[in-house]
């Protein structure tokens, strides 16, 4: 009798512990997604220098509304007429969104390279300057940010919170890489508070 | 005998409530160290309560002056003040170059600078439930000055 009470006991403890589990796991699936954190990185070898940041897209999100100069306010920023050149950049931009997966634009020259294409729901874009020793800039943004920055009612702001808010609830992506023969600045977005 | 025992008990309890009210915002840490024969070695633990209230016994027209100056910038100081409150820690700014390293992290509800070049070492560590104290008083002096 004794011995069949302690197996109970055992059983109910394994349950209770099991249980206990279970709860754990399903509490972090369903915990609130983490924070991404906005990462640019500078490198000077020639120098031996670098400079190294990390903004909390949360705070970020939170400091731009309430930050008001020139042509930035409440998280928007002006865009001037003379700037667009007449391009009408939300048709453009509806037309990139339908095509396929394409390389738009090839240029190439004695003094530069530049490719612009889509893939797999990011807009790319390659330069190379080739008189500015050797310069190469590569810049992806997923169109989901896009979107965002061209989401405002007025033609001539670019609404930098919203892509902000965008880029929070895309996936890890390395945005822009310039590379020259001295420097090289990297800026991503990931989940992680340190460059390490 | 015992009525003085009761005294002095009384006296450590109400010095310990001070000190625990008074440290209720934390401290903040200011360490400076010149790196030369003789040089300076500086360092202040105050509590962090006392840098509003020092705010609120500034002169009037000095802090109102200051207080002017600041009012565009106090949306995106408030704004930037509850979002490192509300972060995780996390080292925001990093410079390292030959001889020298600047650091700014938020670390355990406080902002920590850490400077390191040739000539010095400068450490300061705020609260930022201090820093949020300071600019509200800050920003009832500008309106007091309108």
């Amino acid at each position: 009798m004794r011995e069949t009470m302690r197996r109970r006991t055992r059983i109910a403890t394994v349950l209770c512990m099991l249980a206990a589990g279970m709860m754990a796991l399903v509490g972090s699936a369903m915990a609130a997604p983490a924070e991404k954190y906005l990462h640019v990185n500078v490198e000077d070898p020639t120098r031996g220098g670098s400079v190294n940041v990390n903004v909390p897209l949360s705070m970020a999100e939170k400091i731009l509304p309430a930050i008001n100069n020139h042509d930035l306010h409440y998280g928007k920023v002006s865009i001037h007429n003379a700037e667009m050149n007449g391009v009408d950049v939300r048709a453009l931009l509806d037309a990139v969104r339908t095509a396929p997966d394409n390389e738009f634009v090839t240029v190439k020259d004695k003094d530069s390279d530049v490719r612009v294409a889509k893939a797999n729901g990011n807009i790319i874009v390659h330069v190379i300057d080739k008189k500015n020793k050797q310069q190469r800039v590569d810049v992806t943004v997923p169109l989901k940010v896009v979107d965002a920055l061209f989401s405002t009612a007025k033609n001539d702001e670019l609404d930098i919170a919203a892509a902000l808010r965008a880029l929070s609830d895309a996936g890890d992506v390395l945005l822009v890489t310039v590379q020259d023969s001295s420097e090289k600045v990297r800026v991503w977005v990931d989940s992680r508070n340190t460059q390490d | 005998m015992i009525l003085l025992a009761k005294v002095a008990l009384g006296m450590a309890g109400v010095g310990l409530a001070s000190a625990g009210v008074l440290c209720s915002e934390g401290v903040v840490y200011v360490k400076v160290i010149e790196k030369q024969p003789q040089g300076l070695h500086i360092r202040v633990i105050a509590p962090a309560m006392l840098a509003p209230i020092a705010v609120h016994l500034a002169p009037q027209p000095a802090l109102a002056r200051a207080a002017r100056e600041i009012q565009p910038y106090m949306p995106a100081i408030r704004a930037a003040v509850d979002g490192m409150r509300d972060s995780d820690d996390v080292v925001f700014v990093e410079v390292k170059g030959p001889g020298q390293h600047v650091e700014v992290a938020k670390s355990g509800g406080s902002i920590v600078v850490d400077v390191d070049d040739a000539g010095e070492t400068v450490h300061v560590s705020t609260p930022i439930r201090a820093v949020s104290s300071t600019v509200d008083e800050l920003a009832a002096a500008s309106s007091n000055s309108l």
